[in-house]
């Protein structure tokens, strides 16, 4: 399997390491905004410990720490290990400010 | 007093054995030598500062460092990109050390650090180099994917290795400049000199110029 790296190019798959679902979003509570205890708990709950189990394309997270240390957002078909897109994920390189929650 | 004082020496010391090793014959297929007294140093643009960083980059050099993975010759450097906004700056160890002087022109734009006894640089040329980094190495290095002036980095045996082609040999064929950490250069060179044993191997040491 070979993955094309934005900043690379294409490479070998054991130059890269998953991650996980990229689709969560860390939950972003004001401090002493209100929220009530369970609720900012189940929140992190669903942040940490929930994923969806898709058969289908799914966002990704990638590192390439084989190659040029970025980490990067990949489409993938988790049925066929198709790569449908692969982008840097915010934050990679010096361009770009991570978004909050990202 | 101190019962002892640290050396500065190769980490190739005892793995380099000057001359032919493996297949005998008239013409070496691989060249392997070490490129001692190197200068190294990593540059990484700050967040938001990578355009100030290629503008002191062509200020301090005389050209911009590469955008995307390749090498740039200038006059006493040689810029080496190693992932996005960032780059080495490699050139010929002096006496006064150029680490001072490249920081103060980066200050404040990009984050710095001295990787010159970090790193040893191998370089393998001659006429079967290909044949024995294709052994190591998953990259296409044939001339039309890794032309002149190329670079990457990339992995060989589970390590991290920066390679990059600039001149050619003089005898004509392509050379390949590959930097790897100094901690596995022992291990790193008797691989590469084993996949290139078949193909008769001259080694040597020299001192960057
Ligand atoms: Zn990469």
């Amino acid at each position: 399997m070979r993955i094309a790296c934005p900043f690379c190019g294409e490479r070998e798959n054991g130059e890269f390491t998953y991650l996980g679902d990229a689709s969560p979003k860390r939950p972003n509570f004001a401090v002493d905004g209100g929220e009530s205890p369970e609720r900012v708990e189940d929140a992190f709950h669903d942040y940490v410990y929930l994923r969806d189990n898709l058969a289908g394309v799914m966002r990704e997270y990638w590192y390439h720490g084989g190659g040029c240390r970025s980490w990067l957002v990949a489409e993938r078909n988790t049925v066929t290990h198709e790569f449908v897109s692969v982008t840097a994920a915010p934050g990679a390189g010096a361009a770009l400010a991570a978004r909050a929650g990202e | 007093m101190a019962d002892f004082s640290w050396n500065t020496q190769s980490a190739l010391e005892k793995a380099l054995v000057p001359g032919r090793h493996g297949v005998a014959g008239t013409q070496a297929g691989v060249t392997l030598e070490e490129v001692r007294d190197i200068s190294l140093v990593q540059v990484m643009a700050r967040r938001g500062r990578a355009a100030e960083t290629a503008k002191a980059a062509k200020k301090l050099f005389g050209i911009e460092p590469p955008r995307a993975p390749g090498a740039a010759v200038a006059r006493n450097a040689t810029l080496i990109w190693s992932g996005p906004d960032q780059f080495i700056v490699f050139s010929a160890r002096q006496a006064d050390g150029q680490f001072a002087k490249v920081s103060k022109a980066f200050a404040g734009i990009a984050s710095l650090s001295d990787q010159s006894d970090g790193r040893c640089l191998i370089r393998i040329g001659g006429p079967r180099a290909r044949q024995a980094l294709a052994k190591f190495c998953s990259l296409d290095l044939d001339d039309k994917a890794f032309p002149l002036g190329a670079a990457a980095t990339t992995s060989i045996d589970h390590t991290a290795m920066n390679i990059w082609r600039e001149a050619d040999g003089t005898d004509g064929h392509a050379v390949f400049n590959m930097l790897v950490f100094t901690s596995f250069a022992d291990s790193l060179w008797h691989m590469i000199l084993d996949s290139s044993l078949e193909y008769g191997v001259q080694a040597s040491s020299a001192h960057a110029a």
